[in-house]
């Protein structure tokens, strides 16, 4: 244990892992381009390992948590207590909490979009990246059932069941990008639903991730019902896939992952405000209301001031603009790490601060000493 | 002893982070608002208006017609006419008759055909409605008769049997709303 302490805390891996990451910032610069955003950011930032051909290197959670443990272990000197390294102890601490917040925002944060139309509202939250497969039991009166699996399981040959469910679903094939086609001739297969008249093509996968358009092949089986088959689905199919089972109705959709909040915005007005004489727009604005538990509330969100409400924030991101009136589409976000790089910012600075206070009277005398001789 | 300790909590929070999600999840939500399926007011040039659902096509349809949609079904689509005679039109058992022979479905008398016919209210006033279904040859209508004055309105949505009833809310929705251009 001893030997694996002192190899973690020694200043080198520090100075390597920062090396590191510094190279992963420029890798992920050059790849952004080509690749976009969100794939280099999963690739070089969010994973634990890299593959570069065979090689395997460290990811930047791998690099970050290394550097961690190495500032961590500075805490375990016996000769760091002391008055005279205050300043040193303050800023590793203030390190520390800014690589702890990172931490927190990868582990718990979410983002997406909310987009109301005038006079319209909304309860939830839109990923920007990842899809789900909503199986809807509206057999009920008052209420309908979901049964959601995520994007991780809509993987090929994979099989979908669940309680609440008195059929299986086996996907055979997840399309990131595709294209509807009407089918010139009857297909060999006895397909159902949409892929009676058209097939899924698949494309190939745009640089931004949010601009493909996903589409999933999937098998009913188990139903004990002529619903068994073949389907098709794809994000933004505008006639959804009804099927029943049993005395129960279910629609089927395959969405961006939603996050159901606990109250509901609804847009008024959306007002833009242009550039005196040009048609570029300086600032937006959406006057909503909130209504939560009964509760309503007028507010008003512009661009750099933002909606704070139960730990999400709502950024006035875009609008757009149609025949039928303006819809407004905001960005949310959920970050429980937020204030981390603020507070830490803060503590480093003071122990920078600490730290230069306690050696410059050293300084001085040693400039003085120098003069002197 | 301390280093030991770190190391055990750090452990936990890597493994906890790696950790696979658990990528079910179940809620219920209460019934959508109907109003919240957007319609669209169109006030075209016959003198009568309608609010039509977002999705509903406009096709080129005939000179008869007031108005044609392309009604996307999950399988297909139908086809949707309004068309105005002068008149009754014709008496209810010849016209569902007439529907039927379409369908190639034997002729029923009046009693027959009641089952298959419901009374609904519109701005109109009120119109018969009637589902006609051919199980063996996957086809049907959706018809709504509605006399308006000297004048009477025929709305037919013709499509697969799946795709009728699919459409049965909507069609019924549009008829309601058929009103006169103000």
């Amino acid at each position: 244990m001893n030997k694996i302490a002192n190899f973690f805390k020694h200043p080198k891996i520090f100075v390597i892992t920062i090396i590191w990451m510094m190279v992963l910032v420029v890798l992920g610069t050059i790849e952004q381009k080509h690749f976009g955003l969100f794939a280099v950011q999963e690739r070089y930032f969010s994973s634990w390992v890299i593959w570069f051909s065979l090689f395997p290197m460290p990811g930047g959670r791998l690099t970050l948590i290394i550097m961690l443990i190495n500032l961590s272990f500075f805490f375990f000197n016996k000769s760091i207590w002391k008055l005279k390294k205050l300043g040193i102890v303050v800023l590793h601490f203030g390190g520390i909490l800014l690589l702890v917040g990172g931490g927190l925002t990868a582990m718990f944060s979410s983002e997406g979009n909310m987009v109301i139309e005038e006079g319209d509202k909304s309860n939830h939250i839109e990923d920007y990246h990842y899809m789900e497969l909503a199986i809807i039991n509206t057999s009920a009166v008052d209420f309908d059932e979901f049964t959601i699996f995520d994007q991780p399981l809509l993987i090929k040959n994979n099989i979908l069941t669940h309680e609440n469910l008195n059929f299986e679903i086996e996907i055979l094939n997840y399309l990131e990008n595709c294209e509807l086609d009407k089918r010139t001739s009857s297909p060999a297969i006895q397909y159902k639903g949409m892929l009676k008249n058209f097939m899924l093509k698949e494309l190939k996968p745009e640089k931004e991730d949010n601009w493909n358009r996903p589409g999933i092949i999937y098998k009913i089986s188990n139903s004990g019902t002529s619903t068994d088959g073949m389907y098709g689905i794809f994000l933004g199919q505008p006639v959804v896939q009804t099927i029943s089972v049993n005395d129960n109705n279910y629609t089927i959709v395959l969405r961006r992952k939603r996050t159901y909040l606990p109250f509901s915005i609804g847009l008024i007005d959306f007002k833009k405000i242009l550039h005196p004489g040009t048609d570029i727009p300086k600032s937006y604005s959406s006057d909503i209301i909130l209504t939560e538990n009964r509760a309503v509330r007028k507010i008003l969100i512009q661009m750099n001031k933002p909606l704070r409400h139960k730990g999400y924030t709502f950024f006035q991101s875009s609008f757009i603009e149609g025949p039928d009136g303006e819809t407004t589409v905001l960005a949310v976000v959920k970050n429980y790490g937020r204030l981390f790089p603020y507070i830490s910012s803060i503590i480093m600075c003071v122990g920078l601060l600490f730290h230069m206070f306690q050696k410059l009277p050293g300084l001085f005398r040693k400039s003085r000493e120098k003069i002197a001789v | 002893m301390a280093i030991k300790v770190f190391f055990s909590i750090l452990l936990l929070i890597i493994v906890q982070s790696c950790g696979q999600e658990n990528h079910v999840r179940t809620y219920r939500l209460p019934k959508p608002e109907k109003s919240s399926q957007k319609q669209k007011v169109e006030t075209p040039t016959s003198g009568f208006s309608w609010e039509k659902p977002e999705n509903w096509i406009p096709s080129a349809g005939s000179n008869m017609r007031l108005a044609s949609f392309d009604v996307p079904f999950s399988d297909a689509k139908g086809d949707l006419s309004l068309i105005k005679l002068s008149g009754t039109g014709g008496d209810l058992e010849s016209n569902i008759n007439r529907w039927r022979g379409q369908l190639g479905l034997a002729s029923q008398s009046l009693s027959e055909m009641k089952k298959n016919i419901t009374t609904k209210e519109g701005k109109l006033g009120k119109y018969q409605l009637i589902k006609l279904f051919n199980n063996q040859s996957n086809s049907a209508f959706l018809c709504a008769i509605m006399p308006v004055g000297s004048q009477t309105l025929f709305v037919k949505l013709s499509g697969g049997l799946t795709g009728i009833q699919e459409s049965e809310t909507d069609f019924i929705s549009f008829c309601s709303s058929i009103d006169f251009l103000e």
